[in-house]
């Protein structure tokens, strides 16, 4: 039977032994479960203090920049911890995750999110030093301020659905 | 502000399609409990997964017609505590599922209590699922469950 490349990659994966001893385990896949859930709430706790100080929302008496250095490095880490724990979960499910709906949005929607600080950097943060005291950023940082809300926001809602479908 | 996002919309609107259930939720989400089913048959096939566990068995109605239904257990950490191994069941062993069909409709059914060819019935529920003889423990409180053979 034909099968798309990439869904051929992801039995690969899930009959591996590594795969499998993670899906048929005892502990070690819930246990992975609540790091890739911890990680997720360092990740979006802290690059939220970022977008919430853009907004105006918080954190208005300190520049943008100081409040960047401070949340990026955790969100960073978070992000690299939530990456390979969801990546095991991945290759522990993956011949299931390929086929599931909520699971396919999560990806596309992983791949938004990674794309807003990218314009964000080259574009309205390049000239930081000019709007990092106002109160309220100018409105292409709001606008990438509202999106990565957003998008994390869904990011969380379609993992969740992963379960319901 | 000025946000154009179209694409959120028409993203969320793809989770509406529906495909059989897979990761880990609680009983209601998937599950009819005003549906009782027992299910007699032979094991054709068996999924020790996280997070829930699935087995197959295929079934013969009362006209004489034969169909193969999935049943969902716990995954196979709460099932171990019970003292049901990965292997215990194995493909063409008869065996006894007791549960409530999904409300899908699909031939598809949350086993609660499985009996084993050699008469031992281990509770099937996962802990804290909020599904009939769900009371927060590993073992459940379910009539008839978790007898030794």
């Amino acid at each position: 039977m034909a099968q798309p490349l990439l869904q051929h990659f992801c039995q690969i994966l899930y009959d591996s032994p590594f795969g499998t001893s993670v899906r048929e385990s005892d502990y070690a896949f819930s246990v992975i479960e609540s790091v890739h859930v911890l990680s997720i709430t360092l990740l979006v706790g802290s690059i939220s203090i970022l977008d919430l100080r853009m907004l105006g929302l918080s954190l208005r008496e300190i520049p943008v920049t100081r409040v960047a250095r401070s949340v990026l490095p955790l969100t960073w880490a978070g992000f690299g911890v939530m990456f390979v724990s969801g990546f095991l979960l991945f290759w522990a499910e993956a011949a299931k995750s390929y086929t599931n709906p909520a699971f396919r949005v999560k990806v596309v929607l992983l791949l938004l999110v990674g794309l807003n600080p990218l314009i964000f950097h080259t574009t309205i943060y390049r000239r930081v030093a000019e709007w990092e005291r106002d109160h309220r950023s100018p409105w292409r940082a709001r606008v990438a301020a509202c999106v990565s809300l957003l998008l994390w926001g869904s990011i969380i809602v379609a993992g969740r659905a992963i379960a319901y479908f | 502000m000025k946000i154009k996002l179209p694409v959120l919309p028409l993203v969320f609107a793809t989770l509406l399609t529906s495909v059989p259930a897979y990761a880990h939720h609680s009983f209601a989400a998937e599950f009819d409990g005003t549906k009782p089913t027992r299910l007699v048959g032979k094991i054709t096939r068996v999924e020790w997964t996280n997070p829930h566990s699935y087995f197959y068995v295929d079934i013969v109605d009362a006209k004489g017609h034969s169909s193969n239904w999935g049943c969902e257990g716990a995954g196979p950490g709460a099932l171990s505590r019970r003292g049901w191994k990965k292997g215990d069941l194995k493909i063409g062993d008869t065996i006894v599922v007791d549960g409530y069909r999904a409300k899908d409709g699909s031939n598809l059914i949350d086993a609660r209590r499985v009996t084993f060819p050699d008469g031992r019935t281990v509770y099937g529920g996962s802990p804290g699922d909020g599904g009939p003889g769900d009371n927060g423990t590993d073992q459940g409180a379910l009539p008839g469950a978790n007898k030794k053979s």
